[in-house]
Formats: C-alpha cells, structure tokens, sequence
C-alpha cells in the first residue's frame, strides 16, 4: 500500500512547499517588525514539513527527515535564545545590549538591523519551533499500530 | 447523583463567573479615557517607550523577547519538554523492535 498522494497533489506540493517556507521565513526575519516572529514563522514553516510528509508519503520523508539532526537543532535553537539573552549579562539578564551599544543591530527603529537581539532570538525560536514540532509530527506517523 | 451534583457545582461557578464579568460588580470592557490611564497604566508605558527602550516596531516582540523574556524562556522550555515527552512516548517498544 502506498502512502503517497496522486500526481497533482505531489506537484503542487512541489510548488507551494517553497513558497511556504519563504513566507515563514519572512515571518521570522520581520518578527520585530510586523506582526508574528519565532513562534509564528516557526510553526508555518512547519506547514512544508507537514506539506511534504502527507504527499510524498511517510517512507520518502524517512530519507530525508534524520532525527538526530532535528533534535541537535532544537536544541541549538533553544542555545542561540538563551545565548542571546546572556549578551548583556554584565548588567542584567535580558539586558538589551546590542541595542544600547551594540556594534550591529542598532540601526534605526524600523529597518531590519534594529532592536538588538531581537531578531537573533526570533530565529532561534523560530528553529526551535520548526524542529520540534516536525520531529514530533514525524514521530507520530511513524507509529502506526492500528492491528492488535 | 453524582453527576447532578457536579452539574450543580459547575452552574454556581459559571454564575460566579458571570456575576465576576458583569460591569456593574466586577470588571469592565472597552476600557477608554481615564480607565485607561487607571486599569491599564503598564500598557500605556509599553506603548509609549517599547521603540526607544527594545527598539523593535512590534510592541509585542517587544514585550515578549526583552521586558519578559523570562516567561518567552519558559514557553521555550515548555515546547522542549513536550516535544521531548511525544517523541519518547512514540518510540517503538522493545518487543515491537524484534518482531
């Protein structure tokens, strides 16, 4: 029994997961701009991965999703959040340092530069998210027990 | 019995609750002009300093990634800890493996 889709549903997928994961990434990146950031992006982008393991089938995704890599990634996603909120930890935790005199990030408010260790921290929530709940999603379909 | 009883106890909550939402004895909505200075003076503040203190246009990337980031810290730890709960949960068993 396969467990793809048909041939239209596939090639669509084809088209849309890119397009998907730019509008995601956009979300993430402009986290401190408009409206969404690291959960936000995060969990759109894992529309591809959804996108990808329903049409193509769950034995196609066990070729490219590798589980240790996802959850090394969760975990580095978690570290670059936690790493940006110690930059400042000679004054406080959570101390905005890159945009108080920060050498980047410290741009005017409102272009993509500005606000510190915002948008560091939005792309560390961002991969975090993205991961786990694709290792998680991934988890699921893969136990599949209906007999017994 | 049981079941008429805990239907009661959750009718008396959800009149409380109602009784608690009522602008006559409890909280009000729409607040606007001077309720907004007394009910939502922390709001205010956000507003009027989270671009020159945090520096993001988004008051609420603002809020949540710099003035409390300790609670976005825990909502990440709550995130990990599900995910690792599922896939630990989801793994095969280690009779399963063998068959």
């Amino acid at each position: 029994m396969s467990d793809d889709m048909g041939v239209i549903v596939k090639t669509n997928a084809r088209a849309l997961i890119p397009l998907i994961g730019i509008f995601g990434a956009y979300i993430v990146l402009h986290g401190h701009l408009t409206p969404g950031g690291g959960f936000q992006g995060g969990a759109t982008i894992v529309g591809t991965g959804l996108l990808f393991l329903i049409a193509f089938g769950v034995e196609e995704a066990k070729k490219v999703i590798n589980k240790d890599l996802y959850s090394a990634l969760e975990g580095v996603g978690g570290l670059i959040f936690l790493g940006a909120a110690m930059l400042g930890l000679s004054i406080a935790f959570f101390y905005n340092v890159l945009w108080h005199k920060g050498p980047i990030f410290n741009g005017k408010p409102g272009t993509l530069l500005s606000a510190g260790f915002l948008p560091i921290m939005n792309l560390g929530v961002g991969l975090k998210v993205f991961t786990g709940l694709v290792s998680a999603v991934f988890a699921l379909s893969l136990f599949r027990r209906w007999k017994k | 019995m049981k079941r008429a009883l805990a239907f009661l106890s959750l009718v008396v909550i959800f009149a409380a609750l109602l009784m608690a939402l009522s602008p006559e004895y409890g909280i009000k909505f729409g607040l606007g002009g001077e309720d907004w200075k007394k009910y939502r003076y922390t709001d205010d503040y956000y507003i009027k300093h989270g671009v020159e203190e945090v520096g993001g246009m988004n008051i609420v990337t603002d809020i949540v990634f710099d003035y409390r980031g300790y609670d976005t810290l825990g909502e990440a730890t709550v995130l990990f800890t599900a995910i690792a709960g599922a896939v630990a949960l989801l793994r095969p068993w280690r009779r399963e493996k063998h068959e």
